[in-house]
């Protein structure tokens, strides 16, 4: 057998990896985390918030310990249609009871990785992995360290989005625009003061906005503001497939920036009031996975095992984000694989013994649930006829100086009709939303 | 606020080799050049004097990846070789 250096090599130091590093070194394996940054965090972006039960049952203290923003008690949902905005907000203050918070990665892989090292993890920063190999007995991971080949029973590629390991070991098939989406964010100083007045939260309450509905009728574009503590942050997704035909001129001219739109967005009337005097800290730029459960690529061989947004573990549901807690889950499992493999003796079966898990955990089963959701969030209707009918009614019920008359369902009814949907379109896209919410 | 703007809140280890590299005789064919306006940073720039028109600069890139997939993937275009920066290098965020 040959000498191994490490049982196991993860690689990406995201959350995803370090969950399966913390679980491994607390079981007294020898495993090394590899990262390219400095430091933790400095080549990681999320929104977002923190869906905390998972990252509770590894580190019960952790609500008190890591570097948390604010304690997320409220959602809303806007449909932006011209000038108008429909929204459904969603406060409830038993959210508190649960463990979601925002975050800044920056601040929290920082502290989580520290926290595995102290478990007994190695940590190997500054150093990109370029490979991945297996032999008969074991598994190597190659780094652009002189002498940094690092041989090993079992490899977790938690290396994100553009996965080195994926590509380099062909488990993942080459990703196409309509496989992802495009981000852009700042981060901009509000001030702590000015974030409760504006968003009317208490202390460390904070606030999740999602926008749809700008450009009029471009589909899968969003946006979406989170509270920190201090700062905001305010940022646009877009499917590449769409990001590439959307125009100056409106959906379908070529040539848009997303960080054009986003400009537009934060300067649309019933937006600027949350972020303006912004003094921008920061700007960022990254992919999102938009795979659903059917298109989702392979995710082990045999010694290798992916996992987080390197597995393309991220769902989009229309009014919140999935991908931090999934890739934490995804982590604990390979780790858990891996005590599995080292208990039988046996490193063969580590990847699929892996998938078999997580193909029954809470992660692969809510993205199966929801399978139908990306293509019904590219459904143009969702982005123009549906918030004007919304807006056109609710003008109706509440505008002393409209023309509308009559009961508010005639005139949702005449909306309706002077909209682009069809009553078809109407009965479909009802049911596809019943079925894929 | 302009992209350029923005990206002055930025910082860069930079390194002196190129993660990604332009092979411009694909841009001589490519029409629609979506890498103008799909790159977060403007790494690419028009200069009707380039081959292709297509001149590129990795300095500023903030490692999305989305060249990778809209050209690099693409069996009509396919000009950028994408790979990640050295150890140590690159863009470096301070918020997340
Ligand atoms: C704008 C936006 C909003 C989001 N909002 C939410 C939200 O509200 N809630 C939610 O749950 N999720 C959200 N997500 C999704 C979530 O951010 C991701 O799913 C999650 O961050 C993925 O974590 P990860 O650990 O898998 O990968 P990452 O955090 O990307 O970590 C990968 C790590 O691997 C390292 N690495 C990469 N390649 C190599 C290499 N070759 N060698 C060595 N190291 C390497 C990287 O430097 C990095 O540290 C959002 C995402 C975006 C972009
Ligand atoms: S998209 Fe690719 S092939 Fe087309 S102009 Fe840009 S770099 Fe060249
Ligand atoms: S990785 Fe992103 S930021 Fe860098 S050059 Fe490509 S598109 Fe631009």
């Amino acid at each position: 057998m040959t000498a191994v250096d490490f049982d196991v090599v993860v690689v990406g130091a995201g959350r995803a990896g370090t969950a399966a590093a913390y679980k491994l070194a607390a079981e007294d394996f020898d495993v090394a985390l590899v990262e390219r940054a400095k430091q933790p965090g400095m080549k990681n972006v999320t929104g977002g918030v923190l869906y905390g039960q998972i990252l509770a049952d590894l580190v019960p203290e952790f609500p008190e310990e890591a570097p948390l923003e604010r304690h997320v008690v409220e959602h809303n949902i806007k449909l932006l249609h011209g000038d108008a905005e429909v929204s459904i907000g969603y406060r409830d203050m038993d959210l508190l009871e649960e463990p979601n918070y925002t975050l800044m990665l920056g601040k929290f892989d920082r502290w989580f990785v520290d926290r595995a090292v102290d478990e007994g993890a190695v940590f190997v920063p500054e150093t990109t992995v370029r490979d991945v190999t297996q032999a008969r007995d074991h598994a190597v991971v190659h780094t652009d360290r002189e002498n940094g080949d690092l041989a090993c029973h079992a490899v977790i590629g938690a290396d994100g989005v553009n996965t080195t390991v994926g590509r380099a070991t062909g488990i993942q098939r080459t990703m196409r625009n309509p496989d992802m989406a495009l981000s852009v964010k700042k981060v901009i100083d509000v001030g702590r003061d000015t974030i409760n007045e504006r968003f009317n939260l208490d202390s460390d309450e904070g606030a999740a906005y999602i926008y749809t509905g700008f450009p009029e009728g471009a589909p899968t574009i969003g946006y979406f503001i989170y509270t920190y503590d201090e700062y905001i942050s305010v940022g646009a997704v877009g499917g590449l497939e769409v990001l590439r035909w959307l125009g100056d001129e409106g959906y379908a001219e070529s040539g848009t920036p997303l960080y054009s739109l986003l400009e537009e967005f934060v300067e649309l009337d019933t937006v600027r009031p949350y972020v303006q005097g912004e003094s921008l800290q920061e700007y960022q730029g990254i992919l999102l996975p938009e795979l659903s459960y059917e298109s989702l690529p392979d995710r082990y061989d045999r010694r290798i095992a992916l996992v987080g947004d390197a597995a393309g573990l991220v769902l989009n549901k229309g009014y919140t984000f999935r991908g931090l807690d999934y890739g934490i889950k995804s982590g604990l499992l390979a780790a858990e694989s891996a005590i599995a493999c080292d208990r039988e003796g046996n490193w063969e079966a580590f990847g699929r013994r892996y998938d078999q898990w997580l193909e029954n955990s809470y992660v692969l089963q809510d993205m199966k649930q929801h399978r139908h959701l990306p293509e019904f969030l590219k459904n143009e209707r969702m982005y123009g006829a549906y918030p004007g009918i919304a807006t056109e009614t609710l003008r109706g019920m509440y505008s002393a100086g409209s023309d509308a008359q009559g009961l508010t369902w005639k005139q949702a009814y005449r909306a309706f009709r002077n909209s682009d949907a069809g009553f078809l379109d109407l009965l479909k896209d009802g049911y596809r939303g019943l079925r894929s919410l | 606020m302009g992209v350029q703007d923005s990206l002055e809140t930025v910082q860069w280890d930079v390194s002196e080799a190129a993660h990604i590299t332009v092979d411009n005789d694909y841009c001589v064919t490519c029409e629609d050049k979506p890498c103008l306006h799909l790159c977060p940073a403007e790494c690419f720039d028009y200069q009707a004097d380039q081959k292709g028109g297509i001149y590129f600069a990795y300095e500023p890139c903030v490692e999305c990846g989305a060249c990778m997939v809209f050209c690099g993937n693409d069996p009509e275009k396919g000009a950028v070789s994408w790979s990640k920066s050295e150890g140590g290098k690159g863009v470096e965020f301070d918020f997340g």
